[in-house]
């Protein structure tokens, strides 16, 4: 009798137990919530849901910052872009490259398990922009990624092996223009990726998976079908191949249960094969994480000529409008204007250049469309014209931080023009080639010495209350602190830590590699750890031909620094 | 007599040429305003708008006259993360490409 009690309370104990050691691993939907508020892991993409990578963290300030050293760096062996946002968890890191995923101790550098991932030659045909990947997700003890060839992967946290693995349905295919570069984001258990190939005339969507099991549950097309809302704004069959991408990762707010994702260009590039809006390319979209229904979207740019991608991470803030707080969604938009939307319903709150513009004169605020100008019409009608910014945008894909305290956003800008032509369109079919091929642009610089800026941006006006020049643009995510300190690399490879205040460069480390990643904070044992990537690639360091990015050296490494303290 | 005849003779030879060679030039200008629509297409996502790489990738204008046999063989079947375009481009897309990496090389 008291053996059996004995018995069951010891049962009892390792249910308890099991429990306990399920719950310190397991990253439920909970801990993927308040993840902003817990500096110890980094969990979402972002740095939080609301993708404002502003961390609460103050040990490094900006008087001790030049204290700051390597505390080790890992080889990711590879020589493409090195753009992922490393997951932190329980003193593990997890990063990504286009062909491996690795976990790596956090405090030592010491490689946990490295897993690879093949791929058929062939994918590299439809990779418009570099051959990389942005980042797995984390959840209930599984890294789920995306990888090149469409498929969706989930690893054990612990071991690295595959739990499940899930191809995207018909019509994704490599053929059909189709490719994975993404990180997926994980929304009450459920993955939501993104596609790239706008470039190579797909059809873009979004697409939600079970996270224990890798079921398909939905997919929103970015743009309708025939009798669809919106399939107006399409000609004939031209949806088909209408691109409309969402290959960067989206932000959620819970209270709301909406994810938000921004769209990308409609396919080809030369508006002249093109009649009507083309909804919902370049638009921002809200939609239900468990089934996909959107609840409203916002287009940035109709009928654009610009390839003008309106794909940036919309970021979820409480900011004054018109004096009282209000939770809205900004986005730093390709085409270089600064969206403020009310989040609950996207209505238009704010919409200001941010940089040099010159295809509209602004954004008409009772229509929310682009007040288009003659530099427009004629790009339209197929003119040379000189049009800033360039496809390359005053912002790309690279993440902007938004700091509650300054109340300003910290934007990495381009500073690059272009001319602008459009030819007679091209016929397009899927997995047709349908981005640079179908306009003629050349470089247009107003200072070859300033290709871009770090700016400080009020969200509402858009204006600076500083810009820091940069020779290249730096086409690093950044990330801000409590202590005002911003940190961003360049192409050239500095990893910087700049004051949020004033912009300027408080510290500086030469990494191997240009910097075109995201860099996160979090702490160990009472310590403060800065991350980020190293290793040059991406559209703008293959492309550009920018003259000051000659031979700085390939091969992407991870790296973790903190203050001195011995 | 024979001295004037061979006088047009010579004549008739040299025009011939001149005019082969126009062509020629003709011919080789249309394949490289071909390539660069090919390359723009298919290999500037890599290699660099109008061939121009700061380095990380391959650089095209790098390949010598010689190299036809080895850009070709690279094309079609690919090399490390390069992927093999057999299937995609004909034998005279190649060869048009061939002429307007030439006509850009570093060494003519
Ligand atoms: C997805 C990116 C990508 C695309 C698209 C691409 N290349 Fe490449 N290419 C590379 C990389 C990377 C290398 C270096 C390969 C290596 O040495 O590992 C390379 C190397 C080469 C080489 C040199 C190979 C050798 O013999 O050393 C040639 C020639 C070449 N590419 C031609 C082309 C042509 C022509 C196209 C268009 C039809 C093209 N590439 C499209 C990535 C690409």
């Amino acid at each position: 009798m008291i053996r059996a009690r004995q018995g069951a309370s010891l049962a009892a104990a390792m249910v308890l137990a099991a429990g306990f050691s399920v719950t310190a691993f397991a990253q439920t939907a909970d801990d993927l919530k308040n993840d902003h508020l817990t500096p110890g892991d980094v969990l979402v993409y972002g740095m939080g849901y609301a993708g404002q990578r502003f961390s609460p963290l103050t040990q490094i300030t900006k008087d001790n910052v030049a204290k700051m050293v390597p505390v080790w760096a890992y080889s990711i062996t590879d020589n493409r872009g090195a753009e992922a946002f490393p997951v932190v968890k329980d003193g593990v890191i997890y990063t990504t490259a286009h062909n491996a995923t690795m976990a790596v101790d956090a405090l030592t550098g010491r490689q946990v398990w490295r897993a690879n991932h093949e791929y058929p030659p062939e994918t590299l045909r439809v990779v418009c922009c570099g051959v990389v990947n942005r980042g797995a997700a984390i959840y209930n003890g599984k890294i789920i990624r995306a990888l090149l060839d469409n498929q969706l992967v989930a690893l054990d946290a612990k071991t690295g092996k595959e739990v499940w693995r899930t191809k995207s349905p018909a019509p994704t295919s490599t053929e059909n223009g189709y490719a994975m570069t993404g990180a997926p984001l994980v929304v009450n258990g459920v993955v939501i990726a993104g596609v790239a190939g706008a470039e190579f005339s797909h059809r873009g969507f979004l697409e939600g998976y079970d996270a224990e099991t890798g079921k398909h549950l939905w997919r929103h097309y970015n743009i309708p079908a025939k009798g669809e809302p919106g399939s107006e704004t399409w000609e004939g069959e031209s949806y088909l191949t209408g691109g409309g991408s969402s290959w960067v990762t989206g932000s959620y707010d819970p209270e709301l249960d909406l994810v938000y994702w921004g769209t990308g260009n409609p396919s080809p590039w030369n508006p002249r094969a093109r009649a009507g809006d083309n909804l919902w390319t370049n638009a921002i979209v809200a939609i239900r994480p468990k089934t996909g229904e959107r609840v409203w979207v916002y287009q940035t740019t109709p009928a654009d000529p610009f390839d003008y991608d309106g794909v940036h991470t919309p970021v979820i803030a409480t900011i004054p409008v018109q004096g009282k707080p209000r939770k809205v969604v900004i986005q730093a938009n390709r085409g270089g204007f600064l969206y403020v939307l009310d989040a609950r319903d996207g209505k238009l709150l704010a919409a200001n250049a941010f940089g040099k513009v010159n295809w509209a004169d602004g954004v008409d605020m009772a229509t929310g469309r682009p007040k288009h100008n003659q530099v427009y019409r004629d790009a339209l009608a197929g003119k040379k014209v000189e049009v800033w910014p360039s496809v390359s945008g005053v912002t790309n894909w690279q993440h902007m931080s938004f700091s509650p305290q300054t109340g300003l956003l910290y934007i990495n800008t381009l500073n690059i023009g272009m001319t602008y032509e459009a030819p007679e369109p091209p016929k397009l079919s899927p997995g047709k080639p349908s981005g640079t091929p179908s306009v003629r642009r050349t470089v247009v610089l107003d200072d070859p010495n300033v290709r871009g800026y770090l700016k400080a941006v009020d969200p509402m006006t858009g204006k600076s209350k500083w810009e820091a020049p940069y020779k290249s643009p730096n086409y690093s995510s950044t990330l801000v602190t409590a202590s005002n300190l911003v940190f961003t690399g360049t192409m050239t490879g500095e990893f910087q830590a700049v004051d949020a205040d004033t912009g300027k460069v408080l510290w500086s480390f030469q990494t191997p590699s240009g910097i075109v990643g995201q860099p996160v904070t979090w702490e160990r044992n009472g310590k403060q750890y800065v991350t980020i990537m190293s290793g040059i690639g991406g559209v703008y360091a293959l492309r550009s031909g920018d003259p000051n990015l000659v031979n700085v050296p390939a091969g992407a490494s991870l790296w973790t620094f903190a203050l001195f303290d011995k | 007599m024979l001295d004037r005849m061979l006088r047009v003779a010579a004549f008739v030879i040299i025009a011939a040429s001149v005019m082969g060679a126009q062509r020629s030039v003709a011919e080789d200008n249309a394949k490289i305003a071909a390539g660069e629509t090919v390359y723009n297409t298919y290999c500037a996502t890599c290699h660099g708008d109008n061939l121009v790489s700061s380095g990380q990738t391959f650089d095209l204008r790098k390949l010598p006259a010689d190299a036809r046999p080895r850009f070709e063989n690279s094309v079609l079947k690919g090399k490390g993360q390069m992927p093999p375009w057999q299937g995609v481009l004909s034998s005279d897309e190649i060869d048009q490409l061939w002429h307007y990496i030439r006509d850009n090389a570093h060494e003519k």
